[in-house]
């Protein structure tokens, strides 16, 4: 049965070329058309990319407005921030507003770093582009005399993707020029200009100083939803903010400092309001937490549940499993911690629990972890005694294979 | 004087970086940064030391009567707490504003460097996050080049250690060696792109406080590189020949396959351009079908 292809509703910009399910929902178009913005094929729910496509396709096609989205850092801060500026680079190519807070480096210097995006229409980078030389074809095509016909598909099935284009690509050895990231609105707040350091502090003044300025930008800007400006004439857009490193100590918090710290609820408190603020505002955020410094894991515990999604990155980089010749392709680990489940009773997990990412110059790409196959003489082969001890034990006779 | 060199790498781009040194009761870090003091003293450059752990005499001890007037070293051993009513250093004075007037008091043109003998002890009187604070605005503020700092990392929380060398640029932690003088430090260098360096290596500090370095520390091998040996060739010690000669095998890949096809059907048939197998449908009256309503393909 062929399904009609409904795109009454969407605007040419958002007419996707190749979808994972030719299924299009027939609605009126309610939905607020937002660019870079689309509604999910599971639950209806507005998905924003995260700028990572790997990423998206494990978080159910995207980041839905309105979350929270927990990055655990690894040790060095280094693979995190990179999907930090990758969500933030994202929010400039599809045109929404920006709100950036950091403790330790400036805003700026983040937002001088964003990676460059790739703006040509390629959705998958091939392995052989077309337009190669003859000679480099030949050379090709000899790589595999008799089973060329296989010689184009990848070793294994590794690379999770789903076959439509949301997201976009960037390439991470160039910065994104001035002229793109000067188009879009950058609300920044830095904390030390924000909050004079108390000599003895009884709160956590950080955590609020900074809602109260989230909570100015949303109202202020239209991002409300409450508010009534629905009217025609301003259309609706998506804030995208980026809280770089909370609860580090430079927020001013002992959470990471001590086994159990006196102001254990002040970032707890902080993330329930921030759902809150989200939850009534079209804004996503992505929040990143040097989790391996917090001791308390019961604690750890009660911050991922107040996110929706967390993920957690434990990179190779200074530990010993950096020579471990399974994790050679590798950069390091990727933890699904937590999937939401807005308005449904279950939420789609990744079917692949062992998951390892690489940051490589034009993908952030995110892999399940697969063993290769042990081809060596020395693999240790059941033998036939221990076969009929395992046989001899459920009752039956010698088992021939 | 490489071990200073490899830590004064980051700061020879004169940007304020914080190299800490860390290091436990079995082995004191002290002598590496009176090593690191000499070297910065060789450069010409103005030393200001907060000596909170030992006395001044006993810091001075084995540094070498040099030009002593880039040396500043503050006396925070006597009296750190104001006890007496006229103390040199307290450790309250351990902020942005004292220190920074505290530098600028020798009135010297360059940036200076800030040695911190030791953090742990400022770290048992202040709190951390004040502490971790007062070191990023001294790396962010224009007064200090850099700032070294010595942490005892057994007198202290793991959360606590963690969070100071969380900020750290570089970051080395020493620890005894086997032999008698020897040590062994593994070096930590974060760059702002973000790169990681390691390293470790073994030194030792001789009388008058140079830094050799002996060599890199040896791990034992691990089994698995041990057991790949040389897989035996399985066409030797056979009754027949197996093995190909050099013509032989020129002729075997000169032959042609039976169904190979040549270069452009392949290329044809692996990259199909266009034209080639698209579907085009258009929905006729039959796909019209309305799931909501049961009798729409009732013909009535």
């Amino acid at each position: 049965m062929a399904a009609p292809m409904n795109t009454v509703g969407k605007t040419p910009a958002e007419r996707l070329p190749v979808y994972s399910t030719s299924f299009q929902k027939k609605t009126r178009s309610k939905l607020i058309s937002i660019p870079g913005t689309r509604p999910s094929v599971q639950n209806g729910q507005l998905l924003v990319s995260t700028g990572v496509t790997s990423l998206d396709y494990l978080l159910g096609g995207g980041l839905a407005v309105g979350t929270v989205l927990l990055i655990e850092e690894d040790r060095y801060d280094s693979y995190s921030r990179m999907i930090l500026k990758y969500f933030l680079a994202e929010g400039v190519v599809c045109r929404h507003e920006l709100f950036v807070a950091t403790a330790q480096d400036t805003p700026d210097d983040i937002l001088q770093e964003l990676p460059a995006p790739i703006l040509d229409d390629i959705a998958v980078p091939k392995p052989v582009e077309h337009s190669r030389l003859t000679g480099e074809l030949q050379e090709s095509l000899d790589a595999m005399k008799i089973a060329w016909r296989y010689q184009n598909l990848p070793k294994v099935q590794s690379a999770l993707a789903s076959s439509s284009r949301f997201g976009h690509y960037y390439d991470v050895s160039k910065t994104m020029e001035v002229e793109i990231r000067q188009a879009t609105k950058c609300h920044l707040f830095y904390l030390p200009d924000h909050v004079t350091p108390p000599s003895t502090a009884h709160r956590v003044e950080s955590y609020s100083a900074l809602l109260r300025s989230l909570q100015e930008v949303i109202h202020r800007e239209g991002f409300d939803l409450a508010a009534p400006m629905f009217s025609q004439s301003k259309s609706r857009n998506i804030l995208r903010v980026g809280l770089h490193s909370l609860g580090s100590v430079l927020w001013g918090d002992d959470l990471c400092c001590h086994d159990k710290p006196r102001h254990s609820h002040a970032l707890t408190t902080f993330l329930y309001g921030l759902r809150a603020l989200l939850r009534s505002s079209l804004s996503v955020a992505v929040v990143t937490i040097p989790s391996h410094l917090i001791q308390d894991r019961a604690l750890m515990g009660s911050i991922t549940r107040l996110c929706d999604n967390a993920i957690a990155l434990e990179s190779f980089k200074g530990s010993e499993r950096e020579t471990n010749p399974l994790y050679k392709d590798y950069h390091g680990l990727l933890y699904v911690r937590q999937v939401p489940h807005l308005n449904c009773l279950a939420s789609q997990l990744p079917d692949h629990k062992d998951l390892a990412f690489k940051l490589k110059r034009k993908q952030f790409s995110i892999e399940r972890l697969h063993l290769p196959p042990d081809l060596s003489e020395t693999v240790s082969r059941v033998s036939r005694g221990d076969l009929a001890g395992v046989a001899s034990a459920c009752g039956s006779k010698n088992l021939d294979f | 004087m490489t071990v200073c060199s490899q830590t004064y790498g980051g700061s020879k781009r004169f940007k304020t970086s914080l190299p800490t040194t860390q290091d436990s009761c079995s082995y004191s870090g002290r002598d590496l940064l009176k090593s690191f003091i000499i070297a910065a003293l060789n450069r010409e450059e103005v030393v200001h030391v907060l000596c909170f752990d030992v006395s001044e005499e006993e810091l001075r001890d084995r540094l070498k009567p040099l030009d002593t007037q880039r040396l500043h070293i503050h006396n925070a051993y006597s009296d750190p707490l104001g006890w007496t009513g006229h103390p040199a250093f307290t450790v309250q004075q351990f902020s942005l504003e004292d220190l920074t007037g505290l530098i600028k008091q020798t009135s010297q043109p360059k940036a200076a460097l800030l040695v911190i003998d030791s953090l742990s002890w400022i770290l048992r009187h202040m709190t951390p996050p004040t502490v971790c604070r007062t070191l990023q605005q001294l790396r962010k503020g224009g007064a200090v080049r850099a700032v070294i700092g010595l942490l005892h990392t057994d007198m202290h929380q793991r959360g606590t250690v963690g969070s100071v060398c969380h900020l750290a640029t570089s970051l080395i932690s020493v620890a005894p060696g086997v032999k008698g003088n020897e040590a062994v430090a593994k070096i930590t260098k974060r760059s702002k792109s973000g790169k990681v360096l390691q390293d470790e290596e073994i030194f030792c500090i001789t009388e008058d406080l140079t830094v050799t370095i002996l060599s890199k520390p040896s791990h034992p091998e691990p089994k698995q590189n041990n057991t790949e040996e040389e897989q035996a060739d399985p066409t030797a010690n056979l009754t027949f020949n197996l093995r190909l000669s050099d013509s032989e095998l020129e002729a075997k890949q000169k032959l042609a396959l039976p169904f190979v096809f040549s270069k452009e059907k392949k290329t044809a048939l692996l990259h199909p351009g266009p034209g080639t197998g698209r579907i085009l449908y258009e929905p006729d009256a039959n796909d019209d079908y309305d799931q909501e309503d049961p009798d729409d393909d009732l013909d009535v």
